[in-house]
Formats: structure tokens, C-alpha cells, sequence
């Protein structure tokens, strides 16, 4: 690692930051201006968790740029060259599972359930829901890869029995499960899940690293909606 | 605000630990990586770790609230126009900021074989989050069924995905992810739990939860439509 791709991996960050954080704190500014007028202590602590955010981003895509990336290729590209399917779909449930874990979209929607359900829908269960989702994501995604399912034979049942789970599925989780949905692809999982994607691709013969890598993107988002509705019925019929 | 720190503290090294685990394990089992690569990654994960707990407590301690108070006085104008206004523009202005989409939106001009230059499409996908945003806010408002609106929602992208040309499906459903960043997310979902806690007979969890997967549905489609017009 020598100074010049340090220094192009730091201006990068900070620019994503910056575009990251600049219309959100230019739509505050507007509405601080125009209706909410609070006071002075309000503002302060909002100018001081945004910009604590901002280091905190700031370092934490610097973390995963210059260290991360460079180590989840070599991840990719070994366990990828591993011929044992089931090898290659157990270690893919497991980082999976840890990926999502750290993930900090899901960690604040699993905290925002908790507070808004009043602690009813505990935070732990959300966020393990959603992980074990990702993990079986994951594992499948490694068997399509390389047994060439095509993504439409699994999306298509998929979004299927989301809708049926939808109807079947305790109200509140459905649309919490939605969301995990939409969080479930973080940084973290494009670094790590993605590149093992890549790696998988690229080891099997006759595979387009893009078209089979990036599908693995589809399941990941597709199966915590799943996951987290299951979640959700095995509560309507406790309840019942 | 130090008490709030030392409670991320925990959390945050409960939240890495078990990749920094598994994959050391991987590392020492199957990967066998050099070890300047192996170093490089424990010090990226004491970057994270110190970026993750910067990240969790400011948003709880500044951005969360700051969310809110955008949503509860949104309701309280009850101008549903204003409403709809700032709901696209957040949707809009997250996605069109992000750096990953005009990386993705080459790939979508090159996969669909169209004469479509990115900058614009940034703005189409852009304009498909800000759209979806809306209809997710109008819900709120009007107190929708959710369960319909997402049925509906599901069969048109499983039908488009049918119908659009198969190199675009991949592409399409990633920019899913791109939409929901790490900052956006949480201010859409206190935006929403904001005007949730204002509006009668709205309840935080069966109202304000939702918006965030509405919006990354807003993108898929946008690009399989896009990918199913230049065919």
C-alpha cells in the first residue's frame, strides 16, 4: 500500500460523504428556515449528531475501502475456487450472516421496531431474522452460480410467497420485513457477499462474473422480506 | 452524550465482532491471504469499528431527530402538496447524490444496448426513487392498505422481470440497494415515524414502517422499464 492510492481512496470518501450528507442537511436548512424555527440547543445537537455521523461514515467507508476490499477479493477468489458446492454454500451462509450483522442500516431499523413497538418486537429477534434471511440468500445464491439456475426461477417464487405472506403474515412485520428488505444491502455486503459473488462467477467456466455476481444482490434484498414475515406468522399463530 | 457513546460502544463491538470472527477464521482456515493483506484488514476493522460507533451515535443523537421534527411538522401543515414536494425531493436528492448509481447507470446503458448517457439516466432512477417515495408517504397520509399497494407493487416487478431483456434483471435489482445509503435510510424512516406520531389513528409500527422498502422497489422498476423500452 504505498501513498498515492491512500490518498485517492481518502478524497473519494470524503466526496461520497459530503454528497451524502449535503442535500439532507441543505432540506433541514430549508425547513429550519421556513417552518420549524427551533431553538438554539436543538439545532446545536443536530449539527453535532450530523457531523459526528459524518466522521463516523467517513471512517467507516475508509475502513472498508482500504482495508476490506482488498481482503474480500482474496476471500472471493479462494473460497470461490473451492469445488465443494456445499462448502461453498455453508461458507457463504456464514459470511452472510456476519456481514449483516454489522451492517448499520439494519442495526437503526432494527432499533427504530423496538422503540416504536414499545419493546414488543425486541430488536435481537429483527436483526437475527434478517440475518439468517441474508444467510440462506447467500447459500442459494452460491448453488445458482453453480448450477446456472436462472435468477427469474428464483426471484419469481419468491416475490410469489411474499405475497402470499404478506396476507398470512401479522400486519406490523410486513411492514418491517419490507424495509429489512430494502437495508439489507449495506456497504458491508457489497464488499464481502458481492465479491464472493465475483469470485464464484469467475472460478466456474462460462459464467458473466457481472450477470451471475450481481444477482446475488436480488436474493439478498428478496429474502429478509421473507424471513422477517415468516417471522411475523409464527407470531399470528402463537397469538391465536 | 457519554453516556450515550459508551452504550454504542457495546453494541458496536457486539456488531463486528462476529465478522471480524469468521473471517480471521476463513483467513486462517481456507483463505490463507498474504499477510499484508491480513494486516491491512485488522487495521480497516479498527476503522470501521471507531467509524461505526461515530456513525450509530450521531445518527441516533442528531440525524433520528432531526428526521422527526422534518416529519411531525409536515404533518401538522397538513398540506398534502408540501408533503409530496419534500418526499420526492428526499428521494430524489439521496439517490441522485449517491456516487454508486452513475457507475451503475453505465452498466444499465451498456446491458440494455441503448443510446441512453448515464447523467440522465441518474435522474431517471432518481426520479423513480423520488415517485416511490411519494406513493409510500401518500399511504401514510391517506392510510392505505399496505398489503394491497405492495401486491400490486411486487407482480408488476416479478411481470417486468419476465418481460425485460435478462443482462438489465441483474443490474436492475442492485440498484434496489443503492438507494437506501446509511444516512438516507434513517432520515426517510424518522421522516416517516414523524409524521406518523402527528397524524390521528396512525400507528408508529404499521405506518411508518415500509417507506424504505417502497423506495428501493421504486428503482427496479424504473430500470426494467427502461430495459423493456430499448429492446
Amino acid at each position: 500500500m504505498n501513498d498515492v492510492p491512500l490518498l485517492a481512496d481518502l478524497v473519494r470518501t470524503a466526496r461520497g460523504v459530503a454528497l451524502a450528507v449535503l442535500p439532507l442537511a441543505g432540506l433541514f436548512a430549508v425547513f429550519q428556515l421556513l417552518f420549524l424555527r427551533l431553538p438554539r440547543t436543538e439545532i446545536a445537537r443536530i449539527a453535532t449528531g450530523t457531523v459526528m455521523a459524518s466522521i463516523g461514515l467517513f471512517l467507516f467507508l475508509l475502513g472498508i475501502s482500504v482495508g476490506f476490499m482488498p481482503f474480500g477479493r482474496t476471500v472471493g477468489q479462494t473460497i470461490g475456487a473451492i469445488s465443494q458446492t456445499w462448502l461453498l454454500a455453508i461458507f457463504g451462509a456464514l459470511l452472510g450472516f456476519a456481514t449483516t450483522w454489522g451492517e448499520p442500516a439494519v442495526r437503526i431499523l432494527a432499533d427504530q421496531v423496538e422503540q416504536a413497538s414499545t419493546g414488543t418486537i425486541r430488536r435481537s429477534v429483527v436483526l437475527i431474522a434478517v440475518c439468517t434471511g441474508v444467510a440462506v440468500a447467500v447459500a442459494i445464491g452460491m448453488l445458482r452460480i453453480t448450477y446456472d439456475w436462472p435468477l427469474f426461477w428464483i426471484l419469481a417464487p419468491g416475490y410469489a410467497a411474499a405475497i402470499a405472506l404478506i396476507w398470512l403474515s401479522d400486519r406490523s412485520f410486513v411492514a418491517i420485513a419490507v424495509d429489512a428488505g430494502g437495508v439489507a444491502t449495506g456497504p458491508l455486503a457489497n464488499t464481502f457477499l458481492l465479491a464472493l459473488g465475483f469470485g464464484v462467477a469467475a472460478a466456474v467456466a462460462g459464467r458473466d462474473p457481472l450477470v451471475h455476481g450481481l444477482g446475488l444482490a436480488a436474493l439478498i434484498a428478496l429474502a429478509p422480506i421473507i424471513s422477517v414475515m415468516l417471522l411475523g406468522f409464527a407470531v399470528r399463530l402463537k397469538s391465536a | 452524550m457519554i453516556t450515550l457513546l459508551k452504550l454504542k460502544l457495546a453494541e458496536t463491538l457486539r456488531a463486528v465482532a462476529p465478522l471480524i470472527v469468521v473471517v480471521s477464521v476463513l483467513q486462517v482456515t481456507v483463505v490463507g491471504a498474504s499477510a499484508a493483506v491480513f494486516l491491512q484488514y485488522l487495521a480497516g476493522s479498527v476503522l470501521v469499528t471507531a467509524g461505526l460507533l461515530l456513525l450509530l451515535t450521531g445518527i441516533d443523537f442528531g440525524i433520528l431527530p432531526m428526521g422527526r421534527y422534518i416529519g411531525a411538522k409536515l404533518a401538522e401543515k397538513s398540506s398534502l402538496s408540501l408533503l409530496l414536494i419534500v418526499a420526492f425531493a428526499l428521494g430524489f436528492a439521496t439517490t441522485a447524490a449517491e456516487p454508486d448509481v452513475l457507475v451503475l447507470a453505465s452498466m444499465v446503458g451498456d446491458a440494455s444496448q441503448g443510446e441512453l448517457p448515464s447523467q440522465p439516466m441518474v435522474y431517471v432512477i432518481a426520479a423513480g426513487v423520488g415517485l416511490f417515495t411519494v406513493v409510500g408517504f401518500v399511504r401514510v397520509v391517506l392510510g392505505l392498505s399496505m398489503r394491497w399497494q405492495l401486491t400490486a407493487m411486487y407482480a408488476l416487478m416479478v411481470a417486468l422481470t419476465f418481460l425485460a431483456p435478462s443482462a438489465v434483471v441483474p443490474l436492475a435489482y442492485d440498484a434496489g440497494s443503492v438507494t437506501t445509503g446509511v444516512l438516507a435510510g434513517p432520515v426517510v424512516l424518522a421522516v416517516a415515524l414523524g409524521v406518523s406520531s402527528v397524524i390521528a389513528g396512525r400507528s408508529a409500527v404499521h405506518d411508518a414502517f415500509g417507506l424504505l422498502g417502497l423506495a428501493s422497489i421504486g428503482p427496479i422498476i424504473v430500470i426494467l422499464t427502461i430495459g423493456l423500452m430499448t429492446r
